[in-house]
């Protein structure tokens, strides 16, 4: 099979399992229980707001379900969920009276930015401890690693975030163990949210910042802020490093929290994987050629032992989004895991929809860009 | 007497050979066992397991309270007291109580003496609980707003310790009329448990804001987590092994359907979707199953694996009843086996299981029960082949009872079976008995949701490891061979791959019940699991979040015991990987 004829395959093998997921998130919102059209007009449902034709009054609630056409059958109303999707057009959050897109293109990037540089720190340091634990077979360093490895997979990863806030954190009073590591007073990273809270953006700040929306990364948002902007900033915050360094900082305990059981599950498979290729007669050869044997094991080894490990990264992306409902959860993140979870506590189900989808996009799309990524590296799979 | 003498030899030779045999059964278990016995962390996690499940068993004896104690009506085995408010470990506070007096002489409830007792309740007033208390010292005295006053001015009386002393200063002075607060240390006889030293009559935990036993709490944690975690994992095993074995070993278009509706699963995050379930299940208060259902259902599962035999042997139309054979006749010893695992399970974890059997008490069940008796006798009477072929009636009842073959009945279970039943049940369920229904779980609470939610996002991943297994052991010689001499399907799913298999599956069972209990205190942590006050750890940590800063140790222990019982699963599962691993077993 060609790479090419592989993407197609995989693409269209998207359509039935995207089709499944809008039938199981449709499912599920109506399933849950609670009515939208009594959810909406809240105390105010007996209101007569207008009168039909033949004078018969229309209360609030009876507005509400026509408006949201309830009274239609479950599948006309589930052909009309599908073209709206298909339309963009993903409802009208019962609880933030605003567009579901709105809320969700708000919500993930936070999430987003927040997973890819847990895994951009729990790779490489996965990486390189399951290589240096497989190069030291059942030696102290092997031990020892492996069994943290397997402790921080074990480890309640809310709990983990909590602890992370009151060793690691300001305002603990007791500044943890962060005081005498790093000098510092009163702990050295802040304890929740995305910024400052002495930094707050303007009125109508955000859009101000960024004409254009941004892309609301905010690690990449600040190196663009321009320099008169900056200006009306704190002094603390006057230039795009201070930005850039406070957003970081921000980031740092939510993303150890996120990725510590990343970077555990990975030296796990790396050094498995490594193992297994250490036995390979080409491994031989190369040490039998006299090469020294880092050469071996990095350049030849490693080559191959990392293949499986590209299979691991879209579960490990879905793996960090649901671990940033319990992230977001403990440091007050308004991603996408905390949407999910105020719009269930809230039974807003029209969000929970969309935030079903949009997860299940993002973990489908980064599937696939693994799984063309793996084709490539290996076209072996190529011609299953 | 000559017979018995020739054959000795060869029975001597089988008797020989068995004895090998069990031999060496028994040298490949302690095989295993020693393979097991080499890694240091597997006997780690070996001992963290065994010691959170005695935990679990005998939490009654280990625990100093009950954690539903300020929930339940008064009972004497829990009337004990703490202070109600946050105490640190081992400090002396956890003896203290804090009291309000009146002090104004006009009002009704105003006395000069006043009883010691405790003003612990919880919820709404019915479930109230109060006990006087025994006062060995004063700590301090102070009024409404909270500035301290001279202790001096509340005494202990002499003759009973329970009753506190007012002082006419105390109620003479109008600006204490609000009312003050006493706080005294109390004799905490109850406090002081077999298993403590000494000395040591004080909370070692803690209490928390309610004033409960942290310790008790924990340790009755165990209980809730470890049946969580056993059960969710059980089901998972038996539903995605399945659901799996069907997707690997028949392969084409109902493999293709099986794993689509897995990447569905998978393509959802599992706790976004375990929370979302948990939600639509809110006000299902009781499980139960319409009764037709309840009759389809089972009979529907039997009609399954009857087509199937019947799709696999249809060329011989003759043999058909003769090859329908019955996978329930010939593994009911599994079953009962199972059978038996659930129900000390039952009786293990207490809480929730005993409702499981009470089904039997409902009417519902009992005219399920006599309905599928009469399923079964309608099945042997209508669908044997051999009564269609010979109702020329020559002969009469002795000829139509020759017919039958009373040694397999499940053998008659075929398509035409299912029509008969089909509208057997559909006539039943419309003869006036709408209203009745199974009672699956009388008391469906939020445990059980999360259990139901874990369940319902965790076969997938079995199911796909299970298909797996099959494919790959599918391909075997032996397999080929087995097929070759005509086995069909089921023996060679339950005889040939399944016990080639199931290494890998116990591997993921064991890593499960820790991920399950993860997965269980997240999901209470946000407020979508356990009901509150429940000694759950998820829970505990959770309605600990408003303190953690200022009392810390009220999260530190019920994360400690999650990461503890999670970490000891996960070891006892890598231990048991390197034991099937055939690498290791040379």
């Amino acid at each position: 099979m060609k790479l090419h004829e592989f993407v197609v395959r995989r693409l269209l093998l998207l359509i039935p399992v995207m089709i499944g997921v809008a039938i199981f998130t449709f499912a599920i919102a109506h399933i849950i229980p609670g009515d939208p059209a009594a959810i909406q007009c809240g105390d105010k449902c007996g209101l007569v707001v207008d009168y039909t034709e033949d004078g018969e009054p229309i209360t609030a609630y009876e507005e509400n379900r026509i408006r949201l056409k309830m009274d239609d059958p479950v599948l006309v109303q589930f052909d009309r969920y599908i073209r709206d999707l298909a339309a963009g057009d993903w409802g009208e959050s019962l609880l933030y009276h605003r567009p579901v897109v709105d809320v969700v293109k708000d919500a993930a990037p936070i999430t987003l930015e927040m997973s890819f540089l847990a895994l951009f720190i729990a790779y490489p340091l996965g990486i390189f401890l399951g290589i240096v634990s497989a190069v030291r077979q059942d030696r102290m360093f092997d031990h020892i690693s492996r069994f943290f490895a397997i402790a921080f997979v074990s480890l309640p990863i809310f709990w983990f975030a909590m602890m992370l806030q009151l060793f690691l954190a300001t305002g603990t009073e007791n500044g943890g163990i962060c005081d005498p590591i790093f000098g510092t007073e009163g702990g050295c990273f802040p304890i929740y949210g995305r910024h400052d809270p002495s930094f707050t953006y303007p009125e109508d700040g955000y859009a101000w910042f960024y004409p254009a929306g941004g892309t609301g990364f905010h690690l990449v948002d600040s190196w663009f802020v321009t320099d008169d902007k900056l200006t009306s900033l704190p002094e603390e915050f006057g230039s795009n490093w201070l930005l850039f360094k406070d957003t970081l900082l921000h980031l740092a305990l939510p993303c150890a929290a996120l990725g510590i059981a990343s970077a555990g599950s990975l030296l796990r498979y790396m050094r498995a994987s490594l193992l297994e290729v250490l036995n390979e007669d080409y491994v031989r050869t190369a040490r039998a050629k006299g090469l020294s044997e880092w050469r071996v094991v990095i350049v030849h080894a490693c080559r191959n032992a990392l293949i499986p490990i590209v299979t691991i990264l879209g579960f490990s992306i879905g793996g960090a989004i649901g671990g940033a409902v319990l992230t977001e959860t403990v440091f007050a993140f308004n991603g996408m895991g905390r949407v999910a979870v105020t719009s269930i506590q809230y039974l807003d189900f029209v969000v929970i929809m969309g935030v079903t989808l949009i997860t299940s996009v993002i973990f489908l799309l980064s599937n696939l860009i693994v799984d063309i990524t793996y084709a490539i590296i290996d076209p072996r799979v190529r011609l299953e | 007497m000559r017979d018995w003498d020739e054959g000795k030899e060869d029975r001597d030779e089988s008797l020989r050979r068995l004895r090998e045999a069990l031999s060496q059964s028994r040298s490949d278990l302690s095989r295993s066992w020693a393979i097991y016995r080499r890694s240091l962390l597997a006997m780690l996690g070996l001992f963290m397991v065994i010691s959170v499940s005695l935990v679990a068993i005998f939490a009654e004896y280990i625990a100093v309270e009950h954690p539903y104690r300020n929930l339940l009506d008064t009972e004497d085995k829990w009337s004990i007291d703490y202070e109600p408010r946050r105490a640190e470990p081992f400090s002396e506070e956890c003896d203290w109580h804090e009291q309000k007096i009146t002090t104004n002489p006009n009002s009704p409830l105003f006395s000069e003496i006043v009883v010691a007792e405790s003003d612990d309740k919880v919820g709404d007033d019915s479930r109230f609980y109060r006990d006087t208390l025994s006062v060995i010292q004063i700590i301090k005295l102070e009024d409404f707003q909270g500035y301290d006053l001279n202790s001096s001015l509340i005494s202990i009386n002499s003759s009973n310790s329970s009753l506190l002393v007012l002082s006419p200063e105390l109620y003479g002075n109008t600006s204490l009329y609000s009312g003050v607060w006493v706080t005294y240390e109390f004799d905490n006889e109850a406090m002081h448990h077999w298993w403590l030293p000494d000395g040591y009559d004080v909370c070692i935990f803690g209490t928390n804001d309610q004033g409960h036993d942290m310790f008790s709490k924990v340790v009755y944690g165990a209980k809730v987590s470890l049946k969580i975690g056993i059960t969710v994992a059980t089901l998972t095993v038996i539903i995605g092994t399945i659901v799996g074995s069907i997707s690997g070993y028949f392969g084409g278009r109902v493999d293709e359907v099986i794993m689509r509706i897995c990447d569905i699963f998978f393509a959802v995050p599992g706790l976004i979707l375990a929370m979302a379930f948990v939600a639509a299940m809110n006000q299902i208060t009781s499980l139960t199953i319409p009764i037709w259902l309840g009759i389809l259902f089972p009979i529907f599962v039997l009609a399954a694996f009857s087509n199937t035999y019947l799709s696999s042997t249809v060329s011989d139309d003759d043999q058909v009843s003769e090859q329908v054979m019955s996978l329930l006749m010939r593994y009911r010893g599994v079953l009962l086996a199972l059978f038996s695992f659930f129900f000390f399970m039952g009786w293990m974890p207490g809480a929730s299981w005993p409702d499981f059997f009470e089904i039997s008490e409902s009417r519902g069940w009992r005219a399920f029960a006599a309905l599928g008796i009469l399923a079964v006798l309608g099945a042997i009477i209508i669908a044997d082949r051999r009564f269609f072929l010979n109702t020329s009636f020559e002969g009469g009842l002795d000829r139509i009872k020759d017919s039958f073959d009373w040694t397999n009945p499940w053998r008659y279970l075929t398509f035409r079976t299912l029509a008969v039943f089909v509208s057997l049940a559909l006539l039943f369920s419309f003869s006036g008995n709408e209203g009745e229904e199974i009672v699956l779980i009388k008391d469906f609470d939020r445990l059980w949701k999360v259990q139901a939610a874990l369940i319902f996002t965790g076969w997938p991943g079995y199911a796909r490891l299970i298909r797996g297994q099959v494919l790959y052991v599918k391909e075997m010689t032996f397999v080929e061979a087995a097929r070759s001499v005509g086995a069909r399907p089921g023996r060679i799913m339950f005889r040939h791959i399944l016990p080639n298999a199931w290494a890998p599956l116990l591997v993921a069972f064991t890593l499960d019940i820790g991920g399950t209990i993860l997965s269980a205190s997240g999901l209470s942590f946000l407020g979508l699991g356990a009901d509150a006050y429940t000694a759950e750890w998820g829970l505990m940590i959770s309605e600990s979040r408003r303190y953690f800063l200022l009392s810390p140790h009220l999260m530190l222990y019920p994360g400690l015991a999650i990461a503890v019982t999670v970490l000891g699963f996960n070891l006892l599962g890598d231990g048991i990987r390197d034991v099937v691993d055939p690498k290791n077993r040379r």
